[in-house]
């Protein structure tokens, strides 16, 4: 199982208990659910698939998703890209708030960022209130693609920047540049090339995201009768008293695993060898500046209106729902009160959300693990193969997923942790995977090799060689994986168990009755809180990065 | 070797994440019942804490969710091992009326005043909900239903869905069964602009919010809001708001029956009534205190059974009005 005759022998050694956790985990969180489901589909649905197949809308609603996915991703990839390549120049003004800017939308748990988008821009909303510019299209095809690619710009920027990292070759770019070529046409030319695989991987990323997002197209959506597959889901399993609705929802959600296979599979067996290139290590300093610097005060200025626009008026409005005693009121400050802060901040709520963390902890931690072990692995075919089959379970929408989980698993772990703490695996393990697999090609092959020869332990030859140039990308894929199952929702809500709420209990308790100001404060607070942890990491990062470029042999890492 | 190191290390945090869990609910003694319900939490904590009081011997262990996670909990539940419920206290007869067909529960009621039309034979309607009228800042409050699908609300009225809140469902049924009414009431309503939102209480913030001139929505949810300060109407408009009521029954295969019969029977008293509407519900006992509720406010009622019966071709009537 361990490195196949393409590739230098570099992690053969860890490589045999690593193909077995990957492949244990693969059959406990993946295939075994997605097995269940198939059979409980199977003998249930004594109509068959073609009853399901046949119903009214379907069509349409499948039409639907993969428009929005094909948007989403036509949206997102190119300016996640375009934002890892400009914010990797060191001279751009305000190079490191806008790098922290740029991930806030993986801060915001997603319905939490319709919702905002909604009050910044709807009817009534914060731009009408003060413009007179309301955008009536906000709720509709047009609103949830906006915001569905806001919520995927972060993903694709992430793994733009660590292919970026890995890939790009700063002494060509120089090469050209002192050749004549003009900044734009280095990047035609030069970089984008190089950074291709890692694109493709950012659009195939992106658009399975978009399969199985389901909050932002509920909240916006619904109300102008856009339905999509994941929508059609909801309200399915919602019926599911009836037995029949039951199975269609599962139906359904099988039915999306299906074309999330049609488009990874193919996308992976071609690209899984065309992602893997060697590289040599190099004493490089990395990029320069690549404009003068009245060009980067406007690259500068067009990421800050992106920001603007996509994430700060929206949390402002947010922050003035959450501080604003009742719905409706106008947000001036007689009306300003902290009384949904206070109601948020309980003990109950607290314990809640210790246990979150605790879940989102232990979740974005294994998930690293196991994310680092499928890439590692995935020279074999074994690894590609896992690298595919995860994708599976990422495409799942959150509420379909748990009741696969539910089915499998409840009579023995329901209402526990450890069942959401599998779901968090099985949900998010291609986002683990996926940038750790695209940084993993920047290590030079024989360094690993080299380190063992001269007498390092394996533990040593990890530490040292291989932990050291992927920190930041470990340390990315750990963030979102944290963040994510932090603030996820669809899935505790459903397999939390008496005693053992979760902090998604508390914002459906506080969603319900109408406590907007309440689930907006539960909001403010818990970006807040995230941000926080969030800084930390990226402190780290930057840290890493620094003690590397005054003492190593490695370029400039550029992914935050 | 690395590797093995991992598993170890997974292993220690896998059995640690289950005996987390584990430590929470393996009293197991025999005075422990579990609930399951979609009561929003105003409601449900006041009202498991007086009778934990009344009852010190047992304990109430609660899985609350919105009722269609509640659904979907229940079916995961079926299908592994069996339903985890010792009693379901839910928000419509028609979801209840779902479990009873599946055999999950039924087969017993206390002996309680509630009058016979919240009741059948395998549960007790305790709670009600009143779908009424909501409308906002310098909009006429709507004096009959009819009038929603008219000039003065043409800038959009907030219709809850029928497929997501059971409440809505009833409402549809309602309408369809209404002479004057029927699915037709609905198609005018969406030629004259109206949206489908998820569930009331988003009819409720849209119309607070200006978002909606006006909507369908719950009793207890609109006050809520307009207790809060937020400008909003709320109308019981003609021919009246529909009730929809929220029955509790015994799961059939409980172990604890004794302990799950008292509460049930708690909630159906008197005194349990008494606590529901002092926590923001409508009991369904008459003279109880409750929420506001104007004198002699017009109230009509679903046919349940009816509804029950033709249900799936009404969503689907539905559904090609507003899509979705």
């Amino acid at each position: 199982m361990g490195s196949s005759a393409t590739g230098p022998p570099r992690l053969r050694e860890p490589s045999l208990p690593a193909a077995l956790l990957v492949g244990l985990t693969a059959v406990l969180v993946v295939l075994l659910p997605l097995a269940k489901m198939v059979r409980t589909a199977y003998t249930e649905g004594s109509g068959g698939f073609g009853a399901v197949l046949t119903r009214p809308g379907l069509g349409e609603a499948v039409g639907n998703s993969l428009l929005l996915s094909l948007a989403v991703t036509a949206l997102a990839v190119p300016i996640g890209a375009a934002l890892a390549l400009t914010l990797r120049r060191p001279d751009l003004p305000g190079r490191t708030l806008l790098r922290v800017g740029v991930l806030l939308p993986v801060v915001v748990p997603d319905f939490v960022l319709a919702y905002s988008w909604l009050r910044a821009y709807g009817r009534a909303g914060f731009t009408d209130d003060l413009f007179g510019v309301g955008w009536e299209g906000i709720s509709g095809p047009v609103g949830v693609t906006a915001v569905v690619a806001v919520n995927a710009v972060p993903v694709a920027y992430i793994v733009a920047a660590v292919g970026l990292a890995a890939r790009a070759e700063p002494a060509l770019e120089r090469a050209a540049r002192a050749a004549g070529a003009g900044a734009l046409t280095v990047v035609r030319t030069v970089t984008l090339p190089l950074m291709r695989p890692a694109l493709a991987t950012a659009a195939m990323l992106v658009f399975v995201l978009t399969l199985g997002t389901f909050a932002i197209p509920l909240v916006l959506g619904s109300p102008a009768g856009f339905a999509t597959v994941t929508t059609r889901i909801y309200a399915n399993l919602a019926r599911s008293s009836d037995p029949a609705a039951f199975v269609e929802a599962i139906l359904l959600a099988l039915l999306l695993v299906v074309v999330a296979v049609a488009v990874v599979a193919p996308a992976d067996l071609l690209l899984g060898s065309r992602l893997r290139v060697t590289r040599t290590s190099t004493t490089d300093p990395g990029p320069t500046r690549s404009g003068s610097n009245r060009s980067g005060w406007w690259v500068t200025a067009a990421v800050t209106g992106y920001l603007l626009m996509a994430v700060v008026v929206p949390l402002v409005a947010l922050m003035t729902t959450a501080l604003t005693t009742a719905v409706g009121l106008p947000p001036v400050p007689e009306n300003w009160t902290l009384r949904h802060f206070d109601a948020v901040l309980t003990v109950r709520n607290s314990e809640a959300l210790s246990r979150s963390l605790m879940l989102a902890v232990a979740a974005a931690s294994l998930l690293l693990l196991l994310g680092g072990c499928v890439a590692a692995l995935e020279r074999s075919r074994f690894g590609r193969a896992t690298g595919t089959l995860v994708t599976l379970t990422f495409v799942l929408p959150g509420s379909t997923l748990a009741v696969g989980l539910l089915l499998t698993y409840g009579q023995w772990l329901g209402d526990t942790l450890l069942i959401i703490l599998l779901a968090y695996l099985a949900k998010l393990w291609a986002f683990a995977h996926r940038p750790v697999s695209g940084a993993l090609d920047r290590l030079p092959p024989d360094e690993f090799a080299a380190a063992r020869v001269s007498g390092a332990s394996v533990l040593d030859a990890i530490r040292t060689v291989v932990l050291r140039p992927l920190a930041p990308a470990l340390l990315a894929a750990w963030l979102v994986c944290f963040l994510t199952a932090l603030h996820e929702v669809t899935m505790s809500s459903l397999l939390y168990g008496p005693g053992n709420e979760t902090l998604a209990v508390v914002v459906l308790n506080s969603a319900e009755l109408g406590q907007v100001g309440q689930t907006a404060a539960l909001s403010v607070l818990l970006t807040l809180m995230l941000l926080v942890p969030a800084g930390l990491c990226w402190w780290g990062i930057r840290r890493l990065e620094v003690r590397r470029t005054s003492g190593s042999s490695f370029e400039v890492i550029d992914v935050r | 070797m690395k590797g093995r190191r991992h598993l170890v290390g997974i292993g220690a945090v896998l059995v640690l994440a289950a005996a987390c869990g584990d430590s929470e609910e393996a009293a197991g003694d025999t005075s422990s019942i579990t609930l399951y319900t979609c009561v929003n939490d105003t409601t449900i904590a006041p009202v498991i804490k007086t009778f934990e009081k009344a009852n010190q011997d047992t304990s109430v262990k609660l899985f609350r969710a919105p009722t269609g996670d509640l659904n979907a909990r229940i079916a995961g539940d079926v299908r592994s091992g069996g339903l985890r419920a010792d009693l379901i206290w839910a928000c419509d007869p028609l979801t209840m009326q779902d479990y009873v067909k599946q055999d999950l529960v039924g087969g017993w009621t206390p002996k309680t005043s509630i009058s016979s039309k919240y009741r059948t034979d395998d549960y007790v309607g305790v709670a009600l909900l009143y779908m009424v009228a909501v409308s906002g800042k310098g909009v006429p409050p709507p004096k009959s239903w009819s009038d929603l699908a008219g000039s003065a609300y043409d800038g959009g009225v907030a219709v809850p869905d029928p497929g997501v809140a059971a409440s809505a469902l009833g409402a549809l049924g309602y309408f369809a069964n209404n002479g004057d009414y029927g699915t037709g009431f609905y198609a005018a309503l969406r030629k004259n602009g109206a949206e489908q939102v998820a569930t009331p209480d988003d009819v409720v913030t849209g119309v607070a919010e200006g978002t909606y001139d006006a909507g369908i929505t719950i009793a207890n949810s609109a006050y809520a809001a307009k207790e809060n300060g937020s400008p909003i109407e709320v109308t019981w408009p003609d021919p009246g708001a529909v009730a929809i009521y929220g029955p509790v029954a015994l799961a059939k295969d409980t172990k604890n029956t004794e302990a799950a019969k008292s509460f049930i029977t708690y909630v159906a008293s008197r005194k349990g009534q008494e606590q529901i509407g002092k926590s923001g519900s409508y009991p369904t006992l008459d003279g109880m205190a409750s929420p506001p509720k104007p004198a002699d406010a017009p109230v009509v009622f679903p046919d349940w059974p009816e509804l029950s019966a033709d249900k799936d071709a009404l969503l689907a009537k539905y559904q090609k009005i507003f899509g979705g």
